[in-house]
């Protein structure tokens, strides 16, 4: 037996914009065992109900990460107006779905970016983030911050976006696809990208189940589940595929990601041409009482909020879990038994948000 | 091909404007929503202090008895939570932020 | 802003914030904001750096860390403190796990406020940090 070298990975390293710590024990180049070490980033943010009340806990849940922030604020929105219970309007829902669609394609550019960088083709990540810039773009004129949407509110949402911004959202976005080809069409097609991913990290669909993988990560491994044919806010009225690779390899993990981008896409196209008019909130009173669990499918996969109240203005419970906390024991496993080299790109392939892990 | 998958966009770039803002040589324009900073317009303000009691990171003081009315930058996490509850509506979010200090106080 | 006579590298660390701010900070060298025409270029070796930008607050498990970067980093330098969760704690001032601002650990030379701290924002800011550096290397008598 070759001899046992441990290497510590993180928490401040080059590919990683968030400290995570990984001790790889190694023979040779090969990675037998990774040892994850977590809490850089623990806040304690759940014992916050205790201090805020309930509309505010919105503004807390959207900064439990910044890269699905909104999503977060929607969950969290969702799962208080279960509480209490009030009825949102169908508008609200649909915008709020076009802006969590909106900021999915913007995580999903901002990952595939990262994951360009982490095998090297700086170009290639330069061009995705060019793109997101312009997502941004939009957000920022719809809602009113660029990572942190702020938009969501109990009851509803905070501001409209007018019919013709939304026309031109689609016409941007039609724009955009087009562009968005381009540069996924190196990742789906280029020689030395499906060199660093083809085989690389393999997960095959029964460790996947097994494991309690979530989102793109579990979808590229075969298996078809997606939060959203749940039908909160304004999917039931949407038509889609949940989109599945089989491969189980990053390369599959990618494609998946590229090809929800364009789902995306079709599905604002679809809620923009379908959106009712109306009002957007309705007014808010009493206390939340009882508790309430929700599901939503996150740019990384489901996040499940559970909530419990008492009927005070302060919640009792506040309890997320998030989808890369479910995606660390598929992580470990794909990491054992791969290359040193590879490690980053692995890493990377479940899309992990340190953030929302730790939270 | 697939070598060089990128190069057809690299070259096509080449010829297009370049996609950087320029910033600072170009100002920056923000659009009407962005949230940038809260601003009072205190002619109207009752000092009744229910953007206080809202803001979730005590950002804003309001004391009745001096008519006093301050807020710190370096808290406000323009959540815009303060200006939704004012009954006065004399909170604004302008769309400017506020700027970097080199000391706290 | 003065000319700059010097191309300052940046080193950044994630404290606990959520992830806003640090995208902000990578968005700046991205086509967009591109920082690299200022000769602005984010390193992840500590020595290499004259700038140490934080993002997010510091709680138990990370103050050891943000020490040991920032002792490594070779005078002068300059640290910047990125998003009002790194300002002051932010919306998480009250979680018991954290212990608020960057100042509670090391010295801080600007503040930039925002949540998230526009790209913008911190590009203003890392001039201003500039401005900082300029000054210390004078007090330390240095020829550039
Ligand atoms: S809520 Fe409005 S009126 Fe009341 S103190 Fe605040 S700013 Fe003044
Ligand atoms: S915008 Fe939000 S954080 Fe800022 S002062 Fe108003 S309520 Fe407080
Ligand atoms: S300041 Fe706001 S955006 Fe930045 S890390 Fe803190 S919570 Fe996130």
């Amino acid at each position: 037996m070759s001899k046992r070298t441990i290497i510590p990975f993180g928490p401040q390293h080059p590919v990683l914009p968030e400290p995570i710590h990984l001790d790889l024990v190694l023979e040779d180049e090969k990675v037998v065992q990774a040892i994850p070490r977590i809490g850089y980033v623990h806040r304690g943010l759940e014992k916050l109900v205790e201090k805020q009340e309930y509309a505010n806990m919105v503004y807390v849940a959207e900064r439990i990460c910044g890269i699905c922030s909104f999503i977060h604020a929607q969950t969290c929105s969702q799962a208080i107006e279960d509480l209490l219970p009030i009825e949102v309007p169908e508008r609200a829902l649909y915008l709020r779905t076009i802006w969590a669609e909106m900021s999915r394609t913007h995580s999903h550019l901002l990952w595939l970016g990262l994951m360009a960088d982490a095998f090297g083709f700086e170009a290639l990540f330069m061009h995705c983030w060019r793109l997101r810039e312009k997502i941004l773009d939009m957000v920022e004129d719809t809602a009113g911050g660029r990572v942190i949407f702020g938009s969501c509110k109990v009851g509803g949402v905070r501001v409209d976006i007018e019919d013709a911004k939304l026309k031109d959202i689609v016409i941007q976005y039609n724009d955009l696809e087009k562009e968005i080809k381009e540069i996924t069409d190196v990742f789906v097609e280029d020689y030395s990208v499906k060199h660093r991913l083809v085989d690389v990290g393999v997960m095959s669909k029964e460790d996947a189940h097994v494991l309690g993988a979530v989102g793109p990560t579990m979808r590229g491994s075969g298996v078809a589940k997606d939060m959203r044919t749940l039908g909160y806010a304004a999917y039931k009225y949407l038509k889609f595929e949940p989109v599945v690779e089989t491969a189980g390899d990053c390369y599959a993990r990618t494609k998946v990601r590229i090809r929800e981008v364009f789902q995306s896409i079709d599905l604002i196209r679809q809620a923009v041409a379908q959106i009712p008019g109306g009002p957007i909130a309705v007014k808010v009173t009493g206390n939340p009482t009882g508790s309430s669990f929700q599901c939503v499918e996150q740019a990384r996969g489901d996040v499940a909020y559970y909530l419990k109240a008492n009927g005070t203005k302060n919640l009792e419970r506040f309890r997320v879990r998030t989808p890369t906390f479910a995606n660390i024991p598929p992580l470990l496993k794909m990491l054992g038994g791969c290359e040193l080299a590879d490690v980053p790109v692995i890493v990377l392939s479940i899309d992990p948000c340190i953030s929302c892990t730790e939270r | 091909m697939a070598f060089l998958k990128l190069a057809g966009t690299v070259t096509k770039r080449m010829g297009m404007k370049s996609a950087c803002y320029m910033y600072p040589v170009v100002a920056r324009e923000f659009t009407k929503t962005t949230r940038g900073h809260v601003e009072l317009d205190s002619a109207d303000c009752i000092y009744c202090g229910l953007c206080q009691r809202k803001c979730p990171t005590k950002a804003i003081e309001v004391n009745r008895q001096e008519k006093n009315w301050t807020i710190q930058p370096l808290r406000c996490i323009v959540c815009s939570g303060c200006v939704d509850v004012c009954p006065k509506k004399c909170l604004r979010m302008e769309n400017t932020y506020s700027s970097s200090v080199t000391s706290k106080f | 802003m003065s000319y700059l006579a010097k191309s300052p590298w940046l080193i950044h660390y994630d404290g606990s914030s959520c992830n806003g701010c640090d995208i902000e900070v990578l968005a700046c060298l991205t086509p967009m904001y591109d920082v690299e025409r200022f000769g602005i270029i984010n390193t992840g070796n500590p020595k290499h750096a004259d700038i140490l930008a934080i993002t997010g607050s510091v709680n138990e498990q990370n103050i050891p860390i943000i020490k040991n970067i920032y002792d490594q980093m070779l005078e002068p330098k300059v640290v910047i403190a990125i998003g009002i969760c790194a300002t002051s704690g932010g919306i998480f001032r009250e979680c018991y796990n954290v212990q608020g601002g960057v100042d509670q650990v090391i010295p801080v030379d600007v503040y930039i406020p925002g949540c998230a701290a526009r790209p913008e924002s911190i590009i203003d800011g890392v001039v201003k940090g500039l401005g900082v550096l300029e000054e210390k290397y004078k007090k330390y008598g240095k020829k550039r």
